[in-house]
């Protein structure tokens, strides 16, 4: 029992970093209504960003949190402005353009193999001051900075909600993510939105990369193991829900750890796919979604 | 000269050049080239049945291709049935899986279903890597099959000593598929799917049974993609799910259709002939020092089709032999 309510432990903060990840592709999807393929890639970017300003000039792991982000918001906001935007306005009319999902995917293969022909294919990790760490919660051991990811995380998301709700841009983004055409009506540049909403998944990438790379390797093609998980996450928690983004990211990582210590680790990867399509066809606006958004 | 003729005149050379080519084509390196390019453009118009007459975006359909690799090289290896009756049992199971997995999932919108395809795929994919033997049959995980080479080979077995066969089965198999594409979207069937994928609620309105049209192209492509995993298993005699199964396939067959142009008959072969070499000989010239440049170069060019010919480059080629044979046959400017 010990030994699963450990695992148990470990999955949830796993799956509060799968959450981190999902909350920017479900806030690009909300506003948008477009799956960005590029999610993994961008958090690659992210933790290769943390991992060679850490690197490079030995600053401590979470002073990277109040660098990366915000770089990361500008790279986003211009790759949805250059590469993105052209092939939404070719297609104003459609609500969700496939296009567009081609374009990321697009953008998702360009930037991983960059990565691969710029760094190799190695997986590289960085020794942090807080690397090793843990403490004693009674019998079970926290790593801390698995804790103070889990921790990021939650607040991450209530940032982002609190943000959504009181701020103006928060507003217009809501605005929009509800109705394109009357939000532009009121006076709401819906291609500056965009920009903003893609930043701010990129820059939540960001955040996702500074507070993974103290414990996680990073390699050119790491966004594959937290897209997949991502896109199922999203869909779990319904599309475009902040708190279904985090929810949902738990429950995976909880599954994930909790059963693989009742079978090959490798049979989860099938369940969590499994689960997926049940919740598809059973309730495909999974816990907060919406109806109309499958 | 009339328009028909010319057209009839242009589509024999390019198929006498196709049967003619291995003649100059003689080193086996460049050989399996143009048999993967063929294999690739079989493939891609098989896809199209689905992704683009059908109006939606599978991206799993390596799985079928695994489908048709396993239920042969088992049925070769273990019951000693000819790769060529394996062939036709494998289309038929992947025909069968397609319409299970059609059923739930052509309900969905544009990216859920996307995600439903993945989804499907991936999963199969890992139970076949979890796998050692599935009661009788031996599946042999992650390691994958291995296809004995016979000492003296016979067509029923389908293998060959050289590489001059396969080129002219995938070559008649590619000609088979687009003839078929090209009977499909001249008929009935070829209407309801594109009204369907276009407007599906206006072609539910008018009394057209869309699903159904969808299911059927999709257990067609299934079949069709199938058949093409019994010919690579045959041709590599190596096959393991993450290489055949992986979403790098998918997703590459969805590439060379959407480059060369979705929903067309052309559009799977032309996106093929600029893709497959340009990925042959950027992997053979300049992995060394440049690992991942051909995904690179592959990723770009995604992105400036989509953001500047979002039909894909048959559009403007069509265009551009449409001039060329009014000026040849000396008519002015078309209705």
């Amino acid at each position: 029992m010990t030994a699963v309510i450990q695992a148990a432990l470990n999955g949830a903060m796993m799956g509060a970093m799968y959450g981190l990840t999902a909350l920017g592709l479900t806030l690009i999807f909300g506003v948008m209504k477009v799956v960005n393929f590029a999610h993994g890639s961008l958090l690659m970017v992210g933790m290769f960003s943390a991992y060679w300003l850490i690197r490079l000039t030995g600053i401590h792991p979470y002073l990277a949190l109040v660098i990366v982000p915000p770089v990361l918001f500008v790279f986003g906001y211009y790759l949805q402005d250059v590469v993105i935007k052209p092939v939404f306005k070719a297609e104003g009319q459609v609500r969700e353009p496939l296009t567009v999902i081609i374009v990321t995917t697009g953008v998702w293969y360009v930037l991983d193999n960059l990565a691969l022909m710029l760094f190799g294919a190695e997986y590289r990790t960085v020794r942090t001051a807080i690397s090793n760490k843990s403490f004693a919660l009674g019998e079970f051991i926290i790593s801390i900075p698995k804790f103070s990811g889990f921790v990021v995380a939650i607040a991450t998301a209530i940032g982002l909600a609190l943000f959504m709700r009181k701020t103006k841009t928060g507003k217009a983004l809501r605005a929009t993510s509800l109705d394109r055409e009357a939000a532009n009506l009121m006076g709401i540049d819906q291609y500056r939105i965009y920009n903003i909403a893609f930043g701010l998944g990129t820059a939540i990438a960001g955040i996702a990369g500074c507070v993974l790379i103290p414990f996680y390797y990073v390699y050119p093609s790491v966004g594959v193991v937290f897209d997949i998980r991502a896109f199922i996450i999203v869909v779990l928690g319904g599309l475009g829900s902040i708190p279904g983004a985090l929810l949902g990211g738990l429950v995976i990582g909880l599954i994930e750890s909790v059963f693989s210590q009742f079978m090959a680790s490798t049979w989860t990867e099938a369940i969590i796919y499994a689960i997926f399509l049940i919740i598809l066809f059973v309730k495909p606006s999974g816990f907060f979604g919406h109806k109309q958004d499958w | 000269m009339s328009r028909k003729q010319l057209d009839r005149i242009l589509l024999a050379v390019v198929a006498l050049a196709a049967f003619g080519l291995p003649l100059v084509v003689t080193s086996p390196t460049y050989l399996q080239i143009l048999i993967l390019l063929f294999f690739y453009a079989y493939l891609t118009t098989a896809w199209n049945l689905v992704g683009g007459f059908a109006g939606v975006l599978p991206l799993g359909h390596s799985v079928f291709v695994g489908i048709g690799a396993y239920t042969s090289s088992i049925l070769t290896l273990q019951y000693g049935v000819s790769p060529w009756i394996g062939m036709l049992v494998g289309g038929a199971i992947a025909a069968v899986i397609g319409v299970i997995i059609g059923l739930p999932t052509f309900r969905m919108r544009g990216a859920y279903f996307c995600l439903c395809t993945i989804a499907f795929a991936e999963g199969i994919r890992v139970m076949v890597e979890n796998i050692d033997t599935l009661g009788p049959l031996k599946i042999n995980g992650p390691r994958g099959l291995l296809v004995p080479l016979l000492k003296d080979p016979t067509f029923w077995d389908y293998q060959f000593m050289s590489k001059l066969p396969y080129y002219y089965i995938i070559l008649v198999l590619l000609i088979l598929v687009l003839a078929f594409t090209w009977f499909i979207s001249r008929s009935k069937i070829g209407y309801y799917l594109a009204a369907g994928g276009e407007e599906p609620e206006a072609a539910a309105a008018l009394g057209i049974n869309v699903a159904n049209y969808k299911l059927f192209a999709m257990a067609l492509s299934c079949f069709l993609t199938a058949l093409a995993g019994t010919f690579y298993a045959q041709l590599m005699l190596y096959f393991y799910p993450k290489g055949l199964m992986g979403l790098d396939l998918s997703f590459e067959i969805a590439f060379i259709a959407l480059i060369g142009g979705r929903g067309t008959i052309a559009g799977p072969v032309i996106g093929a002939l600029l893709l497959r070499p340009l990925n042959e000989f950027t992997r053979i010239y300049l992995s060394d020092m440049l690992p991942g440049l051909h995904l690179v170069i592959f990723g770009l060019i995604l992105i400036l089709v989509m953001i500047y010919l979002p039909k894909g480059l048959t559009a403007p080629l069509a265009a551009l032999y449409d001039r060329l044979a009014r000026k040849i046959t000396g008519q002015g400017a078309a209705k």
